[in-house]
């Protein structure tokens, strides 16, 4: 009995010391890292704003008001309205949940795909890693335009428009971070501790899922997080030219089209101003936040 | 330490081979011959030690009789029964038996893993019971391999080497198994930490009546830790016997040189060093007969041409030449 109080004792004494899993290793660097701080807390601002749109603002952003259009910033109208008469303002945050949920979204896609495609590939390795790495070098050799637009075309009305594009760019893109991970997984795997999980019995899905992924997760989430700015230009890029989201959904992409008229990019900033700056803004966060998390996992760096 | 005579272990012609891959599409081409027609026998509570130079073949043996390699031919008995080609859920349940203590202290720990988690993996992976469940376990387990409870909590990244190497001796034997193979347990650590591990592994060994499979590259280290001892060479074992018999009078040229390298503490003694010419051949392409024959000090002719096999010259002690 007497033992057994004594390892309770030890326990509750180095619960409350600090943790030194790596994980919390991590969070500690990346947490002093000021630049990555102050660009996640923008990214949560910006979301939180978008989630949060349809609640704090009282103004319908189908609405074409024919009385109002092309009216320069007011109190009113914060950053003025477009040429159907929309509120611009109202229109950037709307923009933010579409541009926002997908790049959020097809990055969540593409990590997972990617994730298990280069697992199974690095760690199984013979003929399947060939097969496997064929299907990723078609995937990757597909002309990624062409094929949004004859996809989307072909899917559109069938499945809501926003998930059409999520779905269409996540399997037309997972190929790079497949590649990656595999090559991370052929040399994690190399060492003692994968030999030593294998020998106390471990299932090959256990040896990836709880021995090899957590030592890569690292790599995987910075590739993630500058994976997502990508996406985010991608559908801008898309909606821009008329091929990404339906031209009646508020996005960033889709507010920057109105841009295409020359009357509108020369003497109406106000209207492309805004989902302009929204999006640099957010890419040059979310690759601040990307660079800080590099810092963070990074035992070799100190900052 | 007692051995009785009930064999746990036995090899028989093992082989295994590396192919070698290259060319168009990646065909194999060649194979590297690591482990070349080995045979020997455990018995049970004993602890063959296995010696030899860099690359002769001694962690690839130990490996494959684990089987976290594939043998390319050959068998392999555990305790009566065959595992040389046992695969999937067959060969997990064998692994509770037969369990493997790895070279590197620092590659062979997850750095993800807390310890306690590392610790109970092996019980959890086969009773199925949680961390909580077997905590006790692992704290008598952390007890007996002399570090502190707090241990628990850790993960790798906090432990000096030889601290980490008594973790990976606790999860090998987490499972009680019966079969421990320790590959160059200590070739990784300080001189000074280096005898604690090996009482260490000693001590446990009379307390759980555990089998070795002890592999080092160093001469004194084997002899202290070893009742009988193989010497490995290119691949083949040349010559087996009790640790005292094998030191006293070894008998294939090889074994001869390599205990004539061992230095001595006396610096008034004279010693009769015999210097091997030449470097080994390249497992790839083993020379034809005997392995040794390209350094051999007092080659035949015959020893160009016929591979010897291993034969017994004195009681419970086998060499491999064509000299006897």
């Amino acid at each position: 009995m007497e033992v057994v109080t004594n390892k309770n004792d030890a326990e509750r004494k180095i619960a409350s010391q600090s943790n030194h899993s790596p994980w919390a290793l991590a969070r500690k660097k990346f947490i002093r890292n000021k630049l990555a701080m102050v660009s996640l807390s923008f990214l949560m601002l910006l979301s939180l704003l978008s989630i949060l749109a349809p609640y704090i603002l009282n103004v319908d952003i189908a609405r074409v008001d024919f009385l109002n259009i092309n009216l320069p910033p007011s109190s009113e109208h914060w950053f003025g309205t477009d040429s159907n008469g929309r509120d611009v303002f109202a229109r950037t945050l709307y923009g933010g949940r579409v541009s926002l949920l997908i790049g959020l979204a097809s990055t969540l896609c593409v990590t997972l795909i990617g994730t298990i495609i280069g697992a199974i590939a690095g760690y199984v390795g013979g003929k399947i890693d060939q097969f496997l790495m064929r299907l990723t070098d078609f995937v990757l050799t597909f002309p990624f335009t062409v094929f949004v637009v004859v996809l989307n075309t072909i899917l559109i009305g069938k499945v809501s428009g926003v998930w059409t594009l999520i779905m269409v760019i996540s399997l037309l893109s997972w190929g790079g971070t497949a590649r990656i991970v595999r090559s991370k997984i052929l040399a994690e795997k190399e060492n003692e501790y994968i030999l030593a999980a294998i020998s106390v019995g471990c299932s090959p899905f256990k040896v990836i899922a709880k021995h090899l992924l957590p030592n890569v997760a690292s790599t995987i989430i910075v590739q993630a997080s500058l994976l997502m700015a990508v996406m985010i230009v991608v559908e801008s890029s898309l909606s821009f030219i008329g091929f990404g989201v339906p031209a009646d959904t508020p996005s960033w992409g889709n507010m920057l089209s109105e841009a295409r008229n020359s009357d509108v990019l020369q003497n109406k900033p106000w209207i492309w101003v805004p989902p302009c700056l929204a999006i640099t803004f957010t890419i040059l966060s979310i690759n601040f936040v990307g660079e800080g998390l590099k810092d963070a996992f990074n035992p070799k760096s100190n900052r | 330490m007692m051995a009785s005579n009930d064999v746990l272990l036995k090899v028989e012609r093992l082989k295994t081979y590396y192919p070698i891959k290259g060319g168009f599409l990646r065909r194999t081409i060649g194979f590297v011959k690591a482990v070349d027609d080995v045979s020997f026998e455990i018995k049970s509570g004993e602890t063959l030690g296995l010696v030899g130079e860099s690359g002769c073949g001694k962690s690839t043996t130990g490996r494959t009789i684990l089987r976290l390699l594939n043998p390319t031919d050959g068998s392999i008995t555990f305790d009566g029964k065959d595992i040389t080609f046992l695969k999937g859920k067959e060969l997990r349940k064998m692994r509770k038996h037969f369990q493997m203590v790895f070279q590197d202290p620092y590659a062979s720990l997850n750095p993800m893993q807390m310890v306690g988690d590392i610790i109970s993996e092996p019980i959890r992976n086969y009773t199925g019971r949680s961390m909580k469940e077997v905590k006790e376990e692992v704290f008598d387990l952390l007890e007996k391999v002399g570090l502190p409870p707090d241990a628990y909590y850790q993960y790798a990244h906090q432990f000096s080497g030889g601290q980490r190497q008594r973790i990976g001796i606790a999860r090998a034997l987490a499972l009680k198994p019966k079969l421990v193979v320790a590959d160059e347990p200590v070739s990784a650590l300080d001189v000074s930490v280096q005898s604690q591990v090996l009482n260490l592994l000693k001590e446990l060994q009379k307390e759980f009546s555990l089998t070795y499979l002890f592999i080092a590259h160093d001469l004194s280290v084997v002899k202290h830790m070893s009742d009988r001892i193989g010497v490995m060479y290119l691949g083949n074992l040349v010559e087996i016997a009790d640790k005292n018999s094998l030191y006293a009078h070894p008998f294939h040229p090889y074994t001869q040189a390599l205990i004539s390298a061992i230095p001595t503490p006396d610096p008034h003694k004279k010693k009769e060093r015999i210097v091997l010419q030449g470097d080994v051949p390249n497992p790839i392409n083993p020379p034809k007969g005997c392995p040794f024959h390209t350094r051999c000090p007092v080659v035949k002719a015959e020893c160009k041409e016929v591979k010897p096999v291993l034969k017994e010259v004195r009681a419970g002690h086998q060499v491999a030449c064509h000299l006897y």
